[in-house]
C-alpha cells in the first residue's frame, strides 16, 4: 500500500530573511475563487467611491491681482511659469508651484488684449487696443524687472488678440482683420478679412504652418491659408464663438467656445457641421484650451465654472467651482497636462488639478498598480447603474444646479414640441435633424 | 465524475451560439487547470491500495508517513457531553463545545491551548467568525448565541439568535447565519453588527441544515423529503426540491463546488448538482447508482475540499470516509463514544470528530486541497492574515449577492426580464388599439348646483384622453408603416399613403430646406 499524506514544509511558505517580502500562495483555480464577478463589482464600486473621496482639485489661489484678469499665457518650454494680463495694463509673471508673483510690469495704459511667448527666445509680446501698441519684452535669467520693452510697434488698428507662430518669426494680430506680421518688418506681411466685423482671435495651427483659424464678431469661424490672399472657408454659426484652440496632436481638429453655452470641435476637412458638441455649461463659454495630449479640453465659462471634457464626448468629465470664483474668462492647461490655471473676474488666478483625485508626488510601484487597477475596474463596470451614478455625480451649488435644471427643462420642452410637430405635421415637413447639424448656418468658400 | 452539463451535452445545446460559448468556457477551464497545475507547489495526498487490501487503520498510516504528520492524529477524553467541533477557515485553529458547557479552542498542530471555559449551559453548535487575524468564536448556547474572542472573553450575546442549532460563517459577506429550533433563520453582519435578515421560515424547526459556501445560501432538509434553499432577502425558500422519498436526515455541501449531499430517511445518500437541481452520479463504476445505501448511518455528514465524504456508521460507533464519488470506503476509525460531529480540516489531510466522550482527530490522505490561494492557509503569517482581513472587509459583498445558482442572476447577468418587459410594452403600445367606441365616448353631462364646473372638468379630462388615444393610434400606425415599408421593399407591393405623395411630386420639386426660400418651390398639383 502506498500512502501519500499532504505535508507542507513551512520553509516554502516563510520568507527567507526579514528584508524579504512575504510569500503569497497563489492558485488560480476557479473553485477557490467563487463569486469573483461580485467581488470585482464591489471593488469597482469602492474604487468609484474612493475616487470621489479623494477628489480635491483646488490647489490654491495665486494671489490678488488687484483688477480683473483678461489673459493667461503659459510658457512654451518651462513648466512652472505663466503670464497674466490685466485690464489695467499690468502684466504679471507667476511661478506656478509656489503660486507667487515673480515680477510685474506696467505694460500698457489700457486692457492687455494679447499675450504670447516667443517659442524659442526668452521674449514675450503684449498688445493693447487702447494705446494700439504691440510691445516685446525680454525677461532675463535672474527675472529682474524691466521697465522698458525691448521693442514697441504702433499699429493703425486696435488689436484684440495676439498669437505667435510655433517656429517661424511670425505673429498674427486680430483686430478689424487678421494681420500677419514678421518681426523683422514693420508692415504686415498678410491681411485677411471676410465681412465687416472685427476678428476676436486668430490662432496658428501648430502642425500645418500655413494654416490659421480665426473667430469673428459676426458669429463666424474663418479658416485662412497664409499662402492665399483670401480666407479658405467661413463657417457661419448661430452664436458668437468667443475663443478657439487647435488640437496640438491632431492637425485638423480645432475647438471653439461659443456664446450659446456650448463648445464645438471642428474637423477642418469637413466644416459643414461640428465634429462634437460639448454641452454642459449654463452660461456662455468664454475660453477653451486643449490639453497637450490632445485628448482633453478645458473650458472657462461665464457661469463661474470650469469644465473638463474628454475629446469626442459631449458630457463633461468634471466641473470645478468655488464660492469665491466669479466669471471665469481664461483657462489653460499646463504643459504636462496635469494642472489647469484659470483667470476669473474676481481678480484671481487659480491653480487646479486636471485629475481631481490624483495623488501629487511620487507614487510607489504598488500605488501606481493600485491606481491603474482602480481605473480599469471603473471602466469595466462603467455601465453598471450603481457605479455610474457615483462616477458621474458632481455636487453643484444651488444656483448652478437650478440653472442646470432650467437648461434641461428648456431643452426638454424644445424636444417635446419638435416631437409633437413631427407627429402632427409629418416626417417630411419636420425632418429629424441631428444635434450636430443644428448649429451651423452655412459654410462659405 | 462530476457532470459537466455545459461541456459534454453539445448536441443538446439550444443553438450554435450556446455551443460556442460552452466550448470556450470549457477551454478556459482547461487552461486554468493547466496553469494551476503548472504553478502548483504541492500535490494532493492519497492512498494506493492493492486489490483485496483492507482499508488502512490509523496505526498503519502513521507507520507509512513522516513524523511531521503525527500531530494530526490525537484523542482527547473529555467529560462534558457530546462535542461539536469546528475548524477555522485557515485550518490552524480547532474549537470544541460540549453539551455539558465545555467551550475550548486550541491550535491543534502545536496543541497550544487558546482558551478553555465552562459556561454552565448546554452548547449545541459553534463556528469561527471573523478573519484569521482576530479569531472569534460564535457558540450557540441553549437560549442565545455568544461570541468569544481568542482569550475566551465573552464579546457579544446575540439574543436574536435564539435556540440556534446550527451556525454558519459566510466569509465573503462577513455574515453569521443561524438556523434555529423555532424555525427562524438569521443573518447577522459581524463587521457592522447589523441584522441583515431575521425571519420565521414557517417550515417547522430547522434541524437539518447546511451552508452552500460558493453562493452563501442556507440549505435545509425537511421531514417531507424536501430540500429548501434560503436567502436573506426572501422570507420564503427560494427553491424547494424533493430529494428523498422519506424525510431528509442530513445535508452537507463541499467547501467549494456545486455538489450537495443528502441523506434520507431511507438511509440512501444522494448527490445533487445545486446549479441545475439534478442528481450527480455517485459511483465511479458507471453503474446506475443514483444513491448509495449507508447502513445505520447516523445523521452527520462532512465533505472535504477534495470531495471525500465522512459519515458515522454502526450507530455512531465508528466513522467511515468514502472517496469522491465512490461507494467503497477509503478508511474507517472506531470512535470511543457515540459520534456527534465531524469536520474536515481545510487545507490538511485531517478529520476531526466529536463524540460523547471527547473528541479525536484522524489522518485522511487526500482530503485537503494542496495549493491554497492567498493568506488563508495554515502557514500564513500574522501580518499576512491581518492584511487579508482588511482586504476581506473592503471586498465585503452585499447580501443581495446571495442567490442560489439555479435561480440565476448575478452582477454580469443580462437583464433579460427588463428587455422583455420593454419589448412587451412596445408591442402593447402597438397592438392594443383603442376601439372606436372608446375613442368616441362622450361623458354624461351632469345637472345640478356645481355641475357647470364639473362638466367642464370632465370634458377636459376626456379631451386629454382622446388626444392620448389619438397619439396611441398614430404611434401604432407609424410602427406598422415602418414594418409595412420593409415588407413592401421585399415584396414590391403596397406603399403607405405618405410615400405615395412624395413619389408623385418627384422630379419637379426640390427638397424643402426649412428656410423662407421654400415658398418658391412650385407646389405639386
Amino acid at each position: 500500500m502506498k500512502v501519500k499524506l499532504l505535508l507542507r514544509n513551512p520553509q516554502d511558505y516563510l520568507r527567507e530573511t526579514a528584508d524579504d517580502i512575504h510569500k503569497l500562495a497563489r492558485n488560480p483555480a476557479p473553485e477557490l475563487h467563487p463569486m469573483s464577478a461580485e467581488t470585482e463589482y464591489v471593488r469597482a464600486l469602492n474604487a468609484a467611491k474612493l475616487e470621489r473621496v479623494f477628489a480635491k482639485p483646488f490647489l490654491g489661489c495665486f494671489g490678488d491681482q488687484g483688477d480683473q484678469l483678461s489673459r493667461v499665457c503659459m510658457h512654451p518650454r518651462a513648466l512652472s511659469l505663466c503670464l497674466s494680463g490685466c485690464v489695467d495694463g499690468r502684466v504679471a509673471f507667476w511661478n506656478i508651484p509656489r503660486r507667487s508673483r515673480v515680477l510685474q510690469l506696467d505694460a500698457h495704459s489700457g486692457c492687455v488684449q494679447g499675450l504670447c511667448w516667443h517659442p524659442e527666445q526668452d521674449l514675450f509680446y503684449s498688445c493693447c487696443d487702447t494705446d494700439r501698441t504691440l510691445k516685446a519684452w525680454r525677461v532675463g535669467d535672474d527675472l529682474t524687472e524691466f521697465s522698458r520693452p525691448v521693442s514697441q510697434r504702433h499699429l493703425d488698428f486696435a488689436p484684440l488678440n495676439l498669437d505667435h507662430h510655433v517656429s517661424k518669426d511670425l505673429f498674427a494680430l486680430s483686430g478689424d482683420a487678421v494681420y500677419l506680421y514678421d518681426s523683422r518688418r514693420s508692415d504686415p506681411v498678410g491681411q485677411w478679412k471676410w465681412g465687416s466685423d472685427s476678428v476676436l482671435q486668430a490662432r496658428f495651427n501648430p502642425t500645418e504652418w500655413h494654416l490659421l483659424a480665426a473667430v469673428t464678431k459676426d458669429n463666424a469661424l474663418l479658416l485662412i491659408d497664409t499662402r492665399q490672399r483670401e480666407p479658405l472657408r467661413r463657417i457661419r454659426c448661430e452664436f458668437r464663438q468667443n475663443a478657439l484652440c487647435w488640437n496640438p496632436q491632431e492637425p485638423f481638429v480645432l475647438a471653439t467656445a461659443s456664446d450659446d453655452y456650448n463648445l464645438y470641435s471642428w474637423d477642418a476637412r469637413r466644416l459643414a457641421s461640428p465634429a462634437c458638441v460639448y454641452r454642459g455649461h449654463t452660461n456662455a463659454a468664454m475660453d477653451v484650451d486643449f490639453a497637450p495630449t490632445g485628448r482633453e479640453l478645458v473650458s472657462a465659462s461665464y457661469d463661474c465654472t470650469v469644465r473638463l471634457w474628454e475629446s469626442g464626448r459631449s458630457q463633461s468629465r468634471d466641473v470645478y467651482h468655488t464660492k469665491r470664483m466669479y466669471r471665469v474668462f481664461a483657462a489653460r492647461y499646463s504643459l504636462d497636462a496635469r494642472f489647469i490655471v484659470t483667470a476669473s473676474a474676481d481678480f484671481n488666478l487659480r491653480l487646479w488639478k486636471a485629475r481631481a483625485s490624483e495623488k501629487l508626488g511620487a507614487l510607489t510601484p504598488r500605488e501606481r498598480a493600485a491606481v491603474n487597477t482602480a481605473e480599469a475596474l471603473k471602466q469595466k463596470y462603467a455601465h453598471h447603474p450603481q457605479v455610474r451614478r457615483i462616477v458621474q455625480h458632481r455636487h453643484l451649488p444651488k444656483r448652478l444646479y437650478q440653472a442646470q435644471l432650467e437648461m434641461k427643462a428648456i431643452r426638454g420642452k424644445q424636444r417635446r414640441k419638435e416631437v409633437n410637430r413631427r407627429e402632427h405635421r409629418g416626417e417630411d415637413k419636420e425632418p429629424f435633424v441631428p444635434e450636430r447639424d443644428r448649429h451651423v448656418r452655412g459654410v462659405d468658400e | 465524475t462530476t457532470m459537466d452539463v455545459a461541456a459534454e451535452d453539445s448536441d443538446q445545446m439550444p443553438s450554435g451560439f450556446h455551443a460556442k460559448a460552452a466550448a470556450k468556457a470549457a477551454r478556459l477551464r482547461r487552461e486554468a487547470a493547466k496553469l494551476a497545475s503548472a504553478s502548483a507547489l504541492e500535490s494532493p495526498g492519497g492512498i494506493e491500495s492493492r486489490p483485496g487490501e483492507w482499508a488502512p487503520t490509523q496505526s498503519k498510516l502513521l507507520r507509512r508517513v513522516a513524523v511531521a504528520a503525527r500531530p494530526g492524529h490525537f484523542e482527547l477524553s473529555l467529560q462534558y457531553g457530546p462535542y461539536s467541533v469546528a475548524y477555522d477557515t485557515t485550518g490552524r485553529l480547532l474549537a470544541l463545545c460540549g453539551r455539558g458547557g465545555h467551550v475550548a479552542a486550541f491550535e491543534w498542530r502545536q496543541k497550544r491551548l487558546m482558551f478553555e471555559s465552562q459556561v454552565n449551559e448546554p452548547c449545541h453548535a459553534l463556528t469561527w467568525v471573523g478573519a484569521g487575524s482576530t479569531p472569534q468564536l460564535a457558540v450557540a448556547h441553549s437560549n442565545w448565541t455568544y461570541i468569544y474572542d481568542a482569550q475566551g472573553l465573552e464579546l457579544h450575546c446575540l439574543k436574536r439568535l435564539h435556540k440556534a442549532n446550527k451556525l454558519f460563517w459566510l466569509p465573503r459577506h462577513w455574515l453569521l447565519a443561524a438556523c434555529t429550533d423555532t424555525g427562524h433563520l438569521h443573518w447577522q453582519d459581524v463587521s457592522t453588527g447589523q441584522t441583515v435578515a431575521s425571519y420565521c421560515g414557517h417550515h417547522g424547526p430547522l434541524r437539518v441544515s447546511a451552508l452552500h459556501p460558493d453562493s452563501g445560501c442556507v440549505l435545509t432538509g425537511q421531514p417531507n423529503g424536501q430540500l429548501c434553499i434560503w436567502t436573506p432577502l426572501e422570507k420564503r425558500p427560494v427553491v424547494k426540491m424533493l430529494c428523498c422519498p422519506a424525510g431528509v436526515r442530513a445535508v452537507a455541501t463541499a467547501p467549494a463546488g456545486h455538489a450537495v449531499y443528502t441523506l434520507g430517511g431511507d438511509s440512501r445518500l444522494r448527490v445533487w448538482d445545486i446549479r441545475c437541481l439534478r442528481p450527480l452520479s455517485v459511483s465511479d463504476s458507471g453503474a446506475d447508482a443514483a444513491s448509495i445505501r449507508l447502513f445505520d448511518a447516523a445523521p452527520q455528514l462532512a465533505v472535504s475540499q477534495r470531495g471525500l465524504l465522512a459519515c458515522p456508521v454502526r450507530q455512531g460507533a465508528a466513522l467511515m470516509v468514502l472517496p469522491a464519488g465512490g461507494a467503497k470506503p477509503l478508511l474507517s476509525h472506531p470512535s470511543p463514544g457515540r459520534l456527534s460531529d465531524l469536520a474536515f480540516c481545510p487545507w490538511e489531510d485531517v478529520l476531526a470528530f466529536g463524540h460523547a466522550r471527547g473528541l479525536g482527530s484522524v489522518l485522511v490522505p487526500g482530503s485537503g486541497e494542496p495549493n491554497p490561494d492567498g493568506a488563508v492557509h495554515p502557514l500564513s503569517g500574522k501580518r499576512q492574515r491581518r492584511e487579508a482581513e482588511v482586504r476581506g472587509l473592503l471586498d465585503k459583498l452585499p447580501p443581495e449577492t446571495i442567490a442560489p445558482p439555479a435561480v440565476g442572476g448575478g452582477v454580469n447577468a443580462v437583464d433579460a426580464e427588463g428587455i422583455e418587459e420593454a419589448l412587451a410594452r412596445k408591442r402593447a403600445a402597438v397592438m392594443a388599439l383603442p376601439s372606436d367606441e372608446v375613442r368616441q365616448f362622450q361623458p354624461r353631462r351632469r345637472s345640478g348646483k356645481a355641475s357647470g364646473e364639473l362638466n367642464r372638468k370632465v370634458g377636459e379630462r376626456w379631451q386629454r384622453r382622446r388626444m392620448e388615444l389619438r397619439q396611441l393610434l398614430k404611434s401604432k400606425k407609424r410602427v406598422l408603416a415602418e414594418m409595412g415599408d420593409e415588407g413592401a421593399d421585399a415584396a414590391g407591393g403596397r406603399k403607405t399613403k405618405k410615400a405615395k405623395k412624395v413619389s408623385q411630386s418627384g422630379e419637379l420639386t426640390k427638397p424643402a430646406t426649412g428656410t423662407f426660400l421654400d415658398r418658391l418651390i412650385p407646389k405639386a398639383d
